[in-house]
């Protein structure tokens, strides 16, 4: 279902050609699973954990955060793999879960981000005094280094500022190399809508990053 | 086809998101029009600045210790969903016999009736029934005292506390013996005595309590002689057991003992090419603080073989 698109990276190509492998026993497992085989359950947590981790790790920014969304997303599917009737993959399945929780998540940080420690730059743009916390790693070259992180600095606020949903169809695409049918079909919505809100993402985040082009 | 269709369509393009027919056409139309193909090569420039920040992997030890974390609420996790059809539910079948008033009644006379004979039993005294005698329940136990063990006959003696100090004396296949040890292997204050029943439990580790039991111990032993007895009795079932092999890797990664850190690296040879060891071992190989841990870790990643 997750075929890697001609324009990912060879790293992500792999990544999802591996779990596509992953998923062919998959049918196996869940029947195991729901017949209350508990190491057929943590066989399929071994498929998709480090995929589910990197996800709420790239939206959360924080490891306990991510973790927590891990714990709650893997022992939500534990307790309701007995009603997964194969209507789609387990795969997509386990995804819509973790995107679930990761939206409650996101929303619940917008409502939160007042109270946010954030300041105002020299060009009068606010940002989140956090982020500006020097890394303590040794650097091979401190000046690159400086710049590489602005940039991965700016395009956080970037991606910060996108809806929730925004922000979660340009991860599960850009990210993590999904098929906007898979996008849709995890999201509870159709194709065209997912690209439509990809349409959305991409121009709001040009629009942000418009002077660093 | 209109530059505004093109526009709108350009990053599915670059994402490899359009039909063939879709993606002809807009090719067609970049070759005649100069703002579309301004367009294209500025969306392209966008995607590869994003691209400069591809999505860090979880470490080896924040996945390993999400892992273990799941693995433990499972333990105290019930499946719901499909099978609660077929448990008994009490509230929901009195509240379906709420509306019954006549099997209501047959119900309420067979419950009178019963509690009437087995009154009546138990007051005639039934030898069947009788006090049972110093059964060890766990929430009654104290503490254990000492553990010994007759090499001659194979008889454990285990001297523990309840309100007074009791003994139980048994053979190791003994339940009552058995309760005790898990007993002592997780609760007990006397590391002695701790590790005098991981050592003996280590004789059971077929057991899923006892293996249970000695990876509580692995994981949150103060001793790292207890911790090393643990190892011991797990390391057979590190290569077919899952849970076993993520404790011991657990103990390679974060134990304070470079001891049993190096008997970890050891047991878990047989299972180098397992996807999560040999991700710990580059971890290991690339920054572990120990440079013996260090060093046999880049020797054994050096033995196995290359993986795209």
């Amino acid at each position: 279902m997750a075929r890697g698109s001609g324009s990912q990276d060879p790293t992500t190509r792999g990544h999802m050609a591996g779990q596509s492998l992953g998923r062919i026993d998959d049918t196996v497992l869940v029947r195991e699973a729901q017949r209350g085989n508990h190491a057929a359950f943590e066989e399929l947590v071994r498929h998709y954990d480090q995929a589910v981790l990197r996800l709420a790790m790239h939206l959360t920014g924080s490891d306990t955060e991510a973790q927590d969304i891990y714990q709650d997303a893997f022992l939500k599917a534990y307790k309701s793999v007995g009603n997964f009737r194969f209507e789609c993959s387990f795969y997509t399945w386990i995804y819509r879960i973790v995107t679930n929780l990761c939206l409650d998540h996101l929303r619940k940080r917008q409502v939160r981000k007042e109270d946010a420690p954030v300041a105002v730059d020299a060009q009068g743009e606010q940002y989140d005094v956090l982020d500006q916390v020097p890394d303590g790693r040794a650097a091979s070259n401190p000046e690159r280094d400086l710049m590489a992180r602005e940039l991965g600095s700016r395009i956080n606020r970037a991606l910060e500022k996108l809806t929730p949903r925004e922000r979660m169809v340009f991860e599960l695409k850009h990210y993590h190399g999904l098929k906007l049918r898979t996008v849709g079909e995890i999201l509870n919505t159709t194709e065209e809508t997912a690209k439509n809100t990809l349409f959305r993402a991409t121009q709001k985040l040009r629009g942000a990053l418009a002077d660093m082009r | 086809m209109k530059c505004e269709w093109v526009q709108e369509n350009i990053m599915l393009y670059i994402y490899n998101e359009l039909a063939d027919d879709a993606r002809y056409e807009l090719e067609q139309h970049l070759g005649r029009c100069t703002d579309c193909a301004a367009e294209l090569k500025a969306s392209r420039k966008f995607h590869g600045t994003i691209s400069q920040f591809p999505v860090d992997e979880p470490t080896p030890n924040l996945l390993a210790a999400s892992r273990m974390r799941l693995q433990e609420a499972l333990e105290t996790t019930q499946q719901g969903g499909f099978w609660h059809r077929f448990v008994f539910d009490p509230a929901a079948w009195f509240h379906q016999i709420r509306f019954s008033p006549a099997l209501a009644a047959v119900i309420f006379i067979i419950g009178f009736a019963g509690g009437i004979g087995a009154t009546y039993k138990i007051v005639s005294g039934n030898p069947g029934i009788k006090e049972t005698t110093a059964q060890p329940v766990q929430s009654s136990i104290t503490g254990i005292r000492s553990i010994s063990q007759d090499t001659g006959n194979n008889q454990i003696s285990i001297k523990y506390d309840t309100v007074s100090t009791q003994e139980a004396q048994g053979s190791l296949n003994d339940q009552r013996i058995q309760q005790l040890l898990l007993f002592a292997a997780r609760n007990n204050y006397n590391s002695g005595v701790r590790m005098d029943s991981v050592d003996l439990l280590t004789q059971q580790p077929n057991d899923t309590h006892v293996r249970e039991a000695l990876m509580y111990a692995l994981r949150y032993d103060s001793n790292p002689g207890v911790r090393l007895k643990a190892l011991d009795g797990l390391g057979p079932y590190v290569k077919n057991d899952v849970r076993v092999r993520d404790a011991v890797l657990e103990a390679l990664v974060n134990d304070s003992n470079p001891g049993v850190r190096t008997e970890a690296l050891r047991l878990l040879e047989p299972v180098r090419a397992d996807s999560s060891v040999r991700l710990v071992l580059k971890k290991l190989a690339e920054s572990d603080q120990n440079q013996y841990i260090r060093s046999q870790a880049r020797t054994a990643l050096a033995q196995l073989p290359e993986i795209d």
